[in-house]
């Protein structure tokens, strides 16, 4: 096959000239090495908010006026004009939603924690009701979580996450002592089961007390507040958000003809949210990389031309004896595609290796995807097809009889 | 075999316009053995690389073998000088990088000869100009003469129906030119048709028959008489 022989003297030609083989190689790889690294970072990124949204398990949902994700600053405008959700909206639910298995409040505020001469800023304090740990993916390492009367009677207890009891309470049993969130006293009831980190952000540097209690402290959480909800079975989750989103409907007075003043979250929803989000990211920073494969492509043309102009004699000599523009063509196509594609496996592999140092720095980790490597492959041989073919094309349509008069 | 009818090639140069052919009409049947004379610059080579098919004509008619060559295409021309015609130059237009056995199969790698078939082809056609002892030598290993057999070589490896020679001994001393042109004698003597170009009557005398040319035209058509002829026969 003519084919074959084209091939082999691609190789040849390649491996006579070795340092302009490798200069080219290196354009490549530079390009493809940037390109990989962002797209698999970005894959472990993802990757690591899935891990955490999974914790928040199959069958639950929070509904909010406040959070998820806002794309376009409409949304953002009718987010504010949402009235807040009201504390009724709680045991409406557990009433009405049959479907519903667990309903709790849920409000967030960050204050500072002190034991004795220790103290940790920026703490968590989530208050909510006892059911809280049944529906999200928290465990408890020793003591408990609060009770319904802890909440009744607004009692100051604290349960905490496992970065607060190890620094305020190194080698001290936590469990009764009194520790301050901002001016007020809170007695230790329990410890969470350590989480580990996410993005470099630790989990376990929060601490939850009664909702009641919360309220007290921090005073009315208005549009702050969320509702955890747990459907009965992940299979009835749709039919579940259907009969909230009736009940909070009716209980806000919505019209019929207008969108709910609410949002419904599942783990779903919010990761599908910042996929798309990651998307738009993605293809921002593949687009400013692609500049390095563009100079790495432009390399490759600059050589190849130099290549074409220094080989117009063997070119000729070629064409003289029965070559045909084809393959003239193939020889020197198949020049740059070998190139960029040993460029794209190089580029593939440093990309990886760099994403993997990369993504280890936010505590996660990277696997190798079948996506990235395809993807790194056809952005790198469809390089060396687009800047390769101009040359390679030159070199095919020259005259013989000038391409032998040269020297 | 061959016929042109009135060929002309015309180059323009900016405004001025050369004549390198005025209207060149000749004949020539397979297993002539023929010489193109001339002084330098009288188209003797561009007469050469229209017959060769290595350009086609401003105008008028070239049959090579029954088929008119003068409005082929590139790929079609490609073909032809693949199969049909076997170049030798004054330059020898070796690859410098390739062996000599390389050279020899470039002309079977494009019509697709397997590759144990191309060896094999060309360690004949190296035979035949008695140069199997040298096949793994690259050109710059080689004196003029042996690169001048090498590219004789692989004009030959296709069995071409004609083999043309623009100057073939123009780069070589006396002496090996001498062996050149007995070379040419040989083939000839096996049936090749052969055309050669030059402006050495010593040269031109190995030749059957003398084409002259002058400013582009066919000046004169001779043909040399056995006892005239420099040939060893
Ligand atoms: N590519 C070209 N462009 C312009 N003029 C050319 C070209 N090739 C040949 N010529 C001119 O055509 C004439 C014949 O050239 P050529 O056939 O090479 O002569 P010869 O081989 O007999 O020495 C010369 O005057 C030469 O300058
Ligand atoms: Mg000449």
């Amino acid at each position: 096959m003519v084919i074959f022989s084209l091939f082999g003297i691609a190789v040849q030609a390649l491996m006579a000239n070795k340092l302009r083989s490798g200069l080219t190689l290196l354009g490549v790889i530079i390009g493809v090495t940037s390109v990989m690294t962002i797209i698999s970072a970005l894959e472990g990124m993802m990757g690591v908010l899935e891990e955490e949204f999974d914790r928040m398990g199959p069958s639950t949902f929070v509904v909010t006026v406040y959070g998820g994700v806002i794309t376009s600053e409409q949304q953002w405008r009718e987010r504010q004009k949402r009235k807040p959700l009201d504390i009724e909206a709680i045991e409406l639910l557990e009433d009405g939603c049959d479907l519903c298995d667990q309903v709790c409040p849920r409000v967030y505020n960050s204050a500072t924690v002190k034991y004795r001469g220790n103290s940790l800023r920026d703490i968590w304090i989530v208050g909510t009701t006892r059911n809280f740990v049944d529906i999200v993916d928290m465990e408890v390492a020793y003591g408990r979580f609060h009770s319904r009367e802890d909440d009744l009677y607004r009692r100051n207890v604290i349960f905490i996450g496992d970065e607060v009891r190890e620094t305020l309470f190194e080698g001290v049993d936590p469990i009764g002592k009194s520790i301050h969130v901002g001016s007020k006293k809170y007695t230790v009831i329990g410890v969470a089961k350590a989480q580990g980190s996410i993005f470099g952000e630790s989990q376990d540097d929060f601490a939850v007390i009664p909702f009641s209690s919360h309220v007290k402290l921090f005073g009315d959480p208005g549009r702050r507040f969320n509702m955890n909800v747990k459907a009965r079975s992940v299979a009835q989750l749709d039919e579940t958000m259907d009969q909230v989103r009736m009940i909070l409907r009716s209980f806000r007075h919505v019209p019929y003809d207008k969108p709910d003043d609410f949002s419904l979250l599942t783990a779903d929803a919010i990761l599908d949210q910042l996929n798309t989000f990651f998307k738009i990211f993605r293809f921002a920073l593949i687009g400013v990389s692609s500049i390095s494969l563009v100079v790495g492509g432009i390399v490759v043309m600059n050589i190849m031309m130099v290549s074409v102009s220094e080989r117009t004699r063997e070119i000729g000599i070629r064409k003289s004896i029965g070559a045909k523009q084809k393959h003239i063509l193939l020889q020197f196509m198949f020049e740059a595609l070998l190139t960029t594609f040993s460029g794209g496996l190089v580029g593939i592999v440093l990309g990886f290796i760099i994403a993997k140092i990369l993504v280890a720095m936010i505590d996660a980790n990277i696997s190798p995807s079948a996506v990235a490597i395809i993807a790194g492959l056809i952005i790198s041989t469809g390089t060396g097809l687009i800047f390769g073919i101009y040359p390679a094309m030159k070199a095919a349509r020259l005259d013989p009889i000038k391409a032998l008069s040269q020297e | 075999m061959i016929e042109t009818r009135d060929l002309w090639k015309t180059y323009t140069m900016g405004h001025e316009k050369v004549h390198a052919l005025r209207g060149a009409s000749l004949e020539i049947e397979k297993g002539e053995y023929v010489a193109i004379m001339g002084p330098s610059g009288s188209g003797k080579s561009t007469l050469m690389n229209l017959i060769g098919c290595l350009d086609t004509p401003s105008q008028g008619e070239y049959y090579l073998n029954g088929r008119q060559v003068s409005r082929m295409n590139d790929d079609e021309l490609a073909n032809i000088r693949n199969r049909e015609i076997g170049f030798v130059f004054q330059t020898f237009n070796l690859l410098p990088r390739a062996t000599a056995l390389h050279n020899v199969e470039l002309p079977l790698i494009y019509n697709g000869t397997s590759s144990a078939e191309r060896a094999t082809m060309a360690e004949k056609a190296l035979d035949l100009v008695d140069l199997t002892d040298r096949m793994l030598h690259k050109p710059s290993e080689l004196s003029g003469g042996q690169r001048q057999r090498v590219a004789i070589a692989r004009a030959l490896v296709n069995n071409p129906s004609l083999v043309l020679a623009d100057e073939p001994t123009g780069n070589l001393d006396s002496k090996t030119s001498l062996e050149i042109m007995r070379l040419l004698d040989d083939l000839h003597g096996q049936g090749n048709t052969i055309i050669i170009v030059t402006h050495e009557r010593d040269i031109g005398k190995h030749a059957h028959r003398v084409l002259s040319i002058l400013d582009g035209e066919i000046a004169s058509d001779e043909s040399i008489p056995e006892s005239q002829r420099n040939g060893a026969h």
